[in-house]
């Protein structure tokens, strides 16, 4: 089949919010000032576990400052992650608490002229604690007798009393697993941990709120999701959502972050409320880090697998220490058995998953939600596997990957689509010729301080969260299109842009579709007021998902477009094409082999005007029912330096398959920015307790929380990424996405290259220079 | 107690009361609305806050405004031209698509801008050098140093 010429995918543009970023006025959550605002700080809980007999905000009010304690507050327990139905949703937060179940978890807020006087307010409230015993180890926290974070919570509408604090548990079982392991020759079994990374996007969370005189509120936030938090503010303090509208605003960054309502936003609210003035509450850098993490992972893995290299079973068991709150933990557990279960074909497999309730920071999603745990454990075996079987790991891979026309679980168990493009193959065999697997893989490893290596991985994620059933989780998209008079575009669409650029990729489906010239296509400022219900920008749906739905609307838009012009021209509608004038910058509408029946995109909107036939518009929503996954794989080189332990990755080769791709300079940088977090999970990133106080041993700045800078990655010169050739029949233009599945191998491969350099299998990231050190010194090594 | 102090910010004088204790970075943005330097961290970790002091780069937010009484102060929103055109570095970063959320990009533009002043053509390993205390957590920095690298070239041409 011939490629379609595009006009607008796949070619290089300057993203539209490019101008406003580079030169500073770009405006976010943290720049916005409004009349009468005031600024706002919260209390935090000095300890990890406590209930607190008393809080006295006299002296604070007396400086001038407004208070609030959980007695000022909506007495329910929500949850702050509302993409789950409702009846598989678990909730045990609060606004503000007198149960205080991690260091920095809020209970009481102040609200004041200045955020001078907001702070030195905070210092005078005097709180007495009964401090409560606190656990920090999940496998601990489940044993019986160890003291409850909490006792009942919520599932659903349903309170339910928590057991051992286990905060919630799968079991998902396809087959016969003894049969699995019966019919194996080789039973391989290992234990993988992960750590408790800090998302840093560089912008803290962060609300503005204006209480509107009808009793309404107005905020501006730091969101993935603007309809989720409206609807939850609406459910928290009773408001009908026609008077709760939250703006879309440019976000500085997230990496899932700020995929929840953030609890600065209800304590925003309620100020604002009581205060009946606009209030301002910017965390700081410390506070930020008190606030979420990435999920860790204990992951025991069991694999079958017969002597040519297939694999007969699998049995999977999964601890997630999720911290002092139940952010969508049953869903990660589901989703951690679908990233499992659609890398590599088990016919008989056991899931068993559970969470834990412990004092520490509440974990949410991070970019892969569960899949960068669930690779690292898989990929790492496989590796394993492949050298038990004298097999290259590239072969072992191909002989057992989940691929075209099989079953996907692109959300867990309730998610299942089949998979319709697949370019693995391609980016295993002609990544492996373009790097020299072979040659380096083999090469003798002996002698030296500098020892080399390399490995490989691969993984994928979803696009989305959409299949053919309703499954436990809401997705879907709406968008509006409407042609202007002079022949330009706008659209609007609730989906948010994290900084990936997927707004601009946006535009291009708008105007290829439309045949308009990409610079007359206009992203229109948004609020839920204004725009269609959009679940959220996570689970790399943007394109797939947002961009699906702003497809067919745009067709819609054009089908009524085509019929203004057939009135026009004379001819029935189906007789009319359309081509983009790149001279006139216009799209034009035309009847082929007929001359002078022709006008532009703007000539018809104008003459419906003046005509009084009405504007060129449309509505809808789209559910997408599969949900594709977007490939990927790496190629990393390191150097390991033997006397101090210190990893280098020296050379990266990325390829993706995404599809069509969209924006390609901003696609490459989704696997470069992936790569980077994806070395800094392996090689550094991790936060740590002290289990005296329960505080972070970093204290909640970045220096002490260690990320890899400008300095640590290979050269520009030695990371390459390609694309492969493939096309998604169910995505917009061919298009599906990228975002997490750029992070999710890149650990794996990291870990495959240094035990390819020096001969130890590192099953816990990070590896630091201690763990290398340590090991090289005791460790048995390969064939010794 | 507030006292006067005078600040050429982006070319143009200002007199301004600022109290002792008041930072450079709330100065700029409360009182004069410039908000591209941003706040990330307030403790000089991430270098979101970043503007030119007398020219060198600098931590607004470690930064006492009364502490730099007469210097001058460039921002992000000083570097275009006064016909708008935007500096070749500006220009560099959207066209090797370095720039993702925008959070970390004014003070990385600002930090790469004086590299090249002080070094029209830097070594990659300089550039990194250079820019390792402005942190990016969105695009691995290697579209950045290809930016600023590309910036050099063209600045010399």
């Amino acid at each position: 089949m011939e490629k379609p010429q595009y006009h607008a995918i796949g070619k290089k543009s300057i993203r539209k919010d490019g101008v406003a970023k580079v030169t500073g006025q770009e405006i976010y959550t943290t720049d916005i000032v409004l009349p009468r605002m005031l600024h706002a700080r919260v209390l935090r809980s000095s300890f990890p576990h406590a209930s607190i007999k008393s809080i006295d905000t006299r002296e604070a009010e007396k400086l001038g400052a407004l208070c609030i304690t959980s007695k000022d507050v909506p007495d329910l327990k929500y949850a702050e992650r509302i993409v789950t139905i409702p009846s598989k949703t678990f909730k045990d937060r609060q606004v503000l608490t007198n149960t205080p179940r991690h260091v920095g978890e809020a209970i009481a807020a102040v609200a004041a002229e200045t955020e001078e006087l907001a702070e030195q307010a905070i210092g005078l409230i005097r709180v007495e604690y009964e401090k409560l015993q606190a656990v920090f180890d999940p496998f601990e926290a489940m044993k019986e007798g160890t003291p409850l974070l909490h006792h009942t919570i919520l599932f659903g509408q349903e309170e339910i009393q928590v057991m051992n604090n286990i905060a919630a548990s799968r079991e998902i079982v396809e087959g016969d697993i003894k049969k699995g392991f019966n019919e194996a020759e080789i039973i391989l079994e290992e234990t993988f941990e992960t750590g408790r990374v800090y998302h840093a996007q560089m912008e803290p969370k962060s609300v503005v709120c204006q209480p509107e005189a009808d009793g309404g509120i107005t905020v501006w936030t730091t969101t993935q999701t603007i309809h989720n938090v409206r609807q939850l503010l609406g459910e928290i303090f009773r408001i009908p959502l026609s008077k709760v509208n939250v703006k879309k605003i440019a976000l500085g960054g997230s990496f899932g972050s700020s995929i929840q309502m953030n609890s600065v936003v209800p304590i925003g609210v309620a100020l604002a409320l009581k205060a009946r003035r606009p209030v301002k509450l910017i965390l700081t850098r410390e506070e930020d880090m008190h606030d979420h993490c990435k999920y860790p992972s204990w992951i025991r893995l069991k694999l079958g697998v017969q002597k040519d290299g297939k694999l007969t079973a699998g049995h999977m068991r999964v601890v997630v220490d999720i911290g002092a709150h139940n952010t969508q933990a049953y869903p990660l557990l589901g989703c951690m058995a679908g990233w499992w279960v659609s890398l590599y074909k088990l016919p008989h497999l056991k899931f068993e998953g559970q969470a834990v309730y412990t004092n520490k920071v509440p974990a949410c999603a991070m970019q892969g939600f569960g899949n960068p745990q669930v690779t690292f454990a898989v990929e790492s075996m496989i590796d394993m596997v492949a050298e038990m079987l004298e097999m290259d790991p590239i072969d072992l891979r191909l002989k057992n990957y989940v691929g075209l026309g099989e079953t996907f679980w692109g959300q867990g168990p309730t998610v299942k689509s089949i998979i319709r493009s697949c370019g693995v193959e391609e980016m295993l065999r002609k990544g492996a010729e373009l790097v020299g697997w072979k040659e380096k893989f083999n090469s003798e490893k002996t002698g030296g301080i500098i020892r080399r290596g390399i490995g490989v991985a691969r993984g994928f994620h979803t696009s989305g969260a959409g299949a053919p059933m309703a499954g436990e989780v809401i997705d879907y998209s709406g968008s509006i299109v409407k042609i202007n008079e002079d022949g330009s575009v706008d659209f609007l669409t609730a989906l948010m842009d994290l900084g990936g650029g997927t707004l601009d990729a946006l535009a291009k489906i708008v105007a290829e579709e439309m045949k308009v010239p990409l610079d007359k296509v206009g992203i229109s400022p948004a609020d839920t007021r204004s725009t269609v219900y959009d679940v959220c920008t996570h689970a790399t749906r943007g394109i797939y998902c947002g961009g699906g739905a702003l497809h067919k609307v745009t067709g819609q838009a054009k089908a009524k477009l085509l019929e203004f012009a057939s009135k026009i021209l004379q001819v029935p509608p189906q007789a009319l094409k359309i081509e983009v004038d790149e001279e006139a910058g216009q799209g034009m509408v035309y009847v082929e082999g007929v001359p002078g029946k022709r006008i532009s995109v703007g000539e018809v909107a104008k003459t419906a005007q003046i005509n009084n036939w009405g504007t060129i518009a449309a509505v809808d929503s789209l559910r997408q029912v599969s949900c594709p996954p977007c490939f990927m794989a790496y190629f990393i080189e390191v150097e390991v330096n033997t006397e101090t332990g210190v990893i280098k990755p020296t050379r990266a080769l990325a390829y993706a398959d995404v599809g069509q791709v969209v924006n390609p300079d901003l696609a490459r940088g989704q696997l470069f920015g992936g790569l980077y977090r994806g070395l800094g999970y392996a090689l550094l990133e991790d936060t740590q307790y002290d289990e005296e106080s329960g505080e972070l041993t970093s204290g909640g700045w970045m220096t002490d929380f260690k990320m890899l800078t400008a300095n640590d990655l290979p050269e520009m010169d030695n990371i390459e990424v390609h694309f492969t050739d493939t096309y998604e029949p169910t995505g917009p233009f061919g298009a599906k996405g990228i975002g997490e599945a750029a992070l999710n191998p890149v650990a794996a491969a990291l870990a495959n290259a240094v035990y390819n350099a020096i001969g130890v299998r590192f099953r816990k990231i990070p590896i630091t220079p201690e763990d290398v050190l340590g090991a090289l010194r005791g460790e048995k090594k390969r064939n010794g | 107690m507030k006292k006067q102090i005078t600040l050429t910010v982006n070319g143009v004088k200002r007199e301004l009361f600022v109290s002792p204790n008041e930072l450079l970075l709330n100065v700029l943005r409360d009182q004069l609305g410039l908000t591209g330097a941003k706040y990330g961290c307030g403790i000089g970790e991430c270098g979101s806050c970043t503007v030119l002091l007398d020219g060198e780069p600098s931590l607004a937010c470690l930064t006492l405004a009364i502490a730099v009484d007469g210097s001058e102060v460039t921002t992000i929103e000083g570097l275009q031209s006064r016909d708008g055109k935007l500096h070749p570095l500006q220009d560099s970063f959207l066209e090797h698509g370095a720039v993702q959320c925008g959070f970390c990009t004014p003070g990385m533009i600002l930090t790469g801008k004086v590299l090249l002043d002080e070094n029209p053509r830097p070594t990659e390993e300089e550039i990194r050098a250079y820019i390792r205390g402005n942190l990016c957590r969105c695009t691995g920095y290697t579209q950045i140093v290809q930016a600023i690298q590309d910036a050099s070239v063209k600045g010399k041409a």
